[in-house]
């Protein structure tokens, strides 16, 4: 039992991670990325051929692995969101741009890397086991909860601190006001991208590393879990998406526990579907949501 | 020799299906994502309910069951509807994704449904059978159209607010199009059950969403058959590979990408852009008086029509009105002034239902305020409206703006147009006559055929009054019709309006525009702090000194409006 929430624990904080990139971009652009996942597969992949070729550590490795997906991210935004700015479809045609982005980009990963999976090479991480109390616990999910914990401290911080979260704010707050008073809106949103995917390809490798290997699904595993990470979470609240990341992966953990893995799914979704009905802010965020 | 394309050319098929389950929200612009699950549904229990040999010797089990996946798709989507509908934008398709995804792990943990390695049944779908429920849907849409309906479906996907003022059930209109989806979808499963003789829950997964949505989007919902157009487009990609000899499997999702995302950013409306440009414009007709006769006569002049006692509305502890009684009589003008921030626009907002009041009652037209159903019943008692900025649709053309107007006093055509009835045909000329009438009566007959935002300012307002006047009402409200208008243009507008209550339409507006108010009104009420302060005839209500105080007391700057 302790065990199984130990397990969600660890679960949760690779949702939270994959989800807080995902709202990051919602909460200030309002735009629903759904190449988001494809981030995340890449960051799995590059981490698993970086850490092959070169068997580099791994405090170096995760910051390449987020410079690359930054890069990516800015490539995202230059042509998937930037050239529908102002349109009146804006945000629906950014849905489907960026599942065409995502679509090329696990294309160009099949193109290099294959169908098959790809793994960390064998003894790239010590897989030592702590036991604390009965529970299991390898240095790998140690290091992961860690990590997931560090960058979402980082990332409030940045948001909640910084001058370049204040113009983040700013432009979430409303973009045309925000450029009146000078902040370079293009710039923020170019940043914003790269912030979300540099954070999406740390969580993609992270949950690489924590399941040994990788495949082209990965990302869309976690996709619709994400979802409902964000929505449970309050859409654009940084804050709800971890509390909701780490309480879906204890739901789920809980339902394996008493029923059977086959339904965690259903949790996730039957929590999702409630709160979306119930209180669409989500449990945790206090997003206006405008309808007019 | 198409023989050995059987396979392909009914894939063809089923992916229009599907889009087509897309295309129907998408024109009414409500993001639905659940499709797979209504599909799932219909598939699933087909197999359930449908004998697997054919009944009466010759019933194909698919004949019986599109019938079935259709129920089941409508049903489900209503139920999944009454909570997901209340939902917009995004939420509304993160909520009916979760819907699709708790339908695939409840079948695939169902005893029922063969759990994760699924069904098997017997193939019965032809190619021509799939062809011909594709011709059957293509049919239904191409009828849908240019039908009150499918008005009613572009004018909510434009501005629900807008369409909700013209008289269009926002909520229904929203439902019937996620239940037409619900019930394309359950089409779909079933089709591909008895096309593949084998469905299992991943099936009908995010994937197959993501698909069904990417085919419609590509194909665009600005004609009926877009979506053989995203999947005619979207099935050449392979086979042109193929025939080039390009054998690796990454290329074929690569090229789908790259295409997709070059439709999406330059052509808004997928491939139908290329086809809605080639549409042929149709000519105004000559002037034809005849188009107002018939309609039903407005109430004689000097009747109460609108009445409301005590009303207040507060948001929290700001009150942005109180206290406000008020008698409108037929066939009169009458204009309210006030400062910015008086509640000039919240007061009409009540009285044509946009808000509920919070203290006080009243009844418009016979349509008591606060009653459920909003702004479109009193829309349909006769009320008509422009707002204070510009609610034009605007990816209609001025024509289609005007025609959506007249929704609340034209019968639905959409069943009638399916058989081709001559009472459709003359229901949907007369509306379009009226149409064309009230655009000539503002002067924009000239640009009908343009887009609001190819408009002038002035003209986009003009362009608001004419959708307004197109629903024949007894009850016209304006909202700042002048703002924005220079003082040659505010003088057309006034001898509209003067115009228009020589033929006993009963006008309220609203305009800083003190002059043209006080030209044209019959009765003037001036508000300040949520409060009337002064009503009666214009010239002395002017003169009252409380109102010099509050109002024209402000002279500077209301001169910046008066120009």
């Amino acid at each position: 039992m302790l065990q199984q929430l130990a397990n969600g624990v660890f679960a949760g904080s690779i949702y939270a991670l994959f989800a807080i990139g995902f709202t990051l971009v919602f909460g200030i652009l309002r735009h629903l990325n759904l190449a988001h996942a494809a981030i995340f597969t890449a960051g799995a992949f590059v981490g698993i051929e970086i850490a092959t070729r070169t068997g580099i550590p791994i405090w170096i490795l995760f910051p390449i692995v987020a410079a690359i997906g930054a890069l990516a991210g800015l490539l995202l935004e230059r042509t998937a969101f930037r050239p529908l700015a102002g349109r009146d479809d804006e945000h629906f045609a950014g849905l489907i741009s960026s599942v065409a982005f995502g679509g090329v980009l696990i294309a160009l990963i099949q193109a290099r890397y294959g169908t098959e999976p790809k793994s960390f090479p064998r003894e790239y991480f010590p897989n030592q086991l702590f036991q604390f109390a009965g529970i299991r616990v390898t240095l790998t999910q140690l290091v992961t909860l860690g990590l997931a914990l560090a960058l979402m401290l980082g990332l409030a911080w940045l948001v909640s601190a910084s001058s370049l979260g204040r113009a983040m704010r700013a432009v979430a707050e409303n973009p045309t006001a925000a450029r009146v008073v000078g902040v370079n809106v293009d710039r923020i949103t170019a940043g914003t991208y790269a912030l979300s995917s540099g954070l999406g390809t740390v969580a993609g490798a992270l949950l690489a590393l924590n399941l040994g290997q990788t495949e082209r699904s990965l990302g869309a595993s976690v996709e619709l879990v994400g979802f409902a990470v964000i929505i449970l979470g309050g859409l654009g609240s940084l804050w709800g998406a971890m509390a909701a990341g780490v309480i879906l992966g204890l739901a789920e953990a809980l339902t394996i526990h008493y029923f059977d893995s086959t339904w965690k799914g259903l949790v996730a979704f039957a929590l999702l579907f409630a709160v979306l009905v119930l209180r669409p802010r989500g449990l945790f965020g206090h997003l206006k949501v405008r309808e007019v | 020799m198409l023989a050995g394309y059987d396979t392909l050319i009914t894939n063809i098929a089923l992916a229009v299906i599907l889009a087509y389950s897309f295309h129907v929200v998408l024109m009414a612009g409500q993001l639905n994502l659940g499709q797979a699950g209504f599909a799932s549904l219909g598939a699933y229990i087909s197999s359930l309910v449908v004998p697997a040999e054919p009944l009466f010797g010759s019933l194909s089990p698919v004949l019986i069951g599109i019938p079935v996946g259709a129920a089941v798709g409508a049903g489900a989507a209503f139920l999944v509807g009454l909570p997901v509908l209340r939902l917009r934008g995004v939420f509304l398709a993160i909520g009916t994704i979760a819907f699709g995804e708790m339908v695939r792990v409840f079948m695939n943990n169902a005893e029922w449904t063969g759990g994760a390695i699924g069904l098997r049944v017997e193939k019965w779908v032809t190619v021509d059978l799939a062809w011909i429920v594709v011709a059957v849907l293509a049919y239904l849409f191409w009828r849908l159209g240019p039908s009150r309906i499918g008005r009613a479906f572009a004018a909510v996907r434009e501005d629900e607010l807008a369409a909700g003022s013209m008289g269009v059930d926002v909520v229904r209109t929203r439902m019937t199009s996620f239940v037409a989806s619900g019930a394309i979808a359950g089409v779909y499963g079933v089709m591909f059950l008895y096309f593949f003789g084998r469905i299992t829950p991943t099936t009908f997964d995010f994937s197959l969403t993501l698909g069904g949505l990417v085919t419609a989007v590509l194909g665009g919902y600005l004609v009926f058959f877009g979506p053989v157009l995203g999947a005619g487009f979207l099935t050449a990609v392979p086979e042109i590979q193929k025939a080039l000899g390009v054998e690796a499997g990454w290329i074929h999702p690569f090229i789908t990408g790259l295409l997709l995302l070059a439709v999406i950013l330059f052509l808004p409306g997928g491939l139908s852009t290329l086809f809605a440009r080639m549409r042929r414009v149709p000519a105004a007709p000559d002037p034809d008086l005849g188009a107002l006769d018939g309609l039903p006569p407005l109430p004689d002049r000097g009747t109460p029509i609108a009445r409301v006692r005590g009303l207040g509305k507060s948001y929290g502890a700001v009150q942005a009105v109180r206290e406000v009684d008020l008698e409108i009589r037929s066939g009169e003008v009458l204009g309210v002034i006030g400062p910015n921030g008086a509640g000039k626009t919240t007061l009409v907002n009540m009285i044509s239902g946009l808000e509920t009041p919070t203290a006080g009652e009243g009844e418009i037209l016979g349509v008591a305020l606060g009653s459920p159903g909003g702004a479109h019943r009193f829309a349909q008692a006769g009320l008509s409206r422009t707002f204070q900025h510009s609610k034009l649709f605007d990816r209609l053309t001025a024509l289609d703006n005007v025609l959506v107007g007249t929704h609340a006093i034209s019968r639905s055509t959409y069943l009638r147009r399916l058989f081709w009835m001559p009472s459709a045909r003359r229901d949907e000329r007369r509306a379009r006559a009226l149409a064309w009438a009230q655009l000539r009566r503002v002067g924009l007959a000239e640009r009908a055929h343009l887009r609001p935002s190819a408009l002038s300012y002035g003209d986009q307002r003009r362009l608001e009054i004419a959708r307004a006047l197109a629903a024949h009402p007894t009850l016209l409200i304006l909202d700042e019709p002048a703002a924005g208008m220079n003082h040659v243009e505010a003088g057309e507008l006034a001898a509209l309006i003067r115009g228009l209550a020589e033929d006993g339409i009963t006008v309220l507006f609203i305009e800083h525009n003190v002059k043209m108010v006080l030209d044209t009104c019959t009765r003037l009420v001036v508000l300040n702090f949520g409060e009337v302060i002064a009503s009666g005839e214009p010239h002395r209500v002017a003169a009252d000194p409380k109102v010099v105080e509050a109002y024209l007391g402000a002279e500077e700057e209301e001169s910046e409006h008066v120009r």
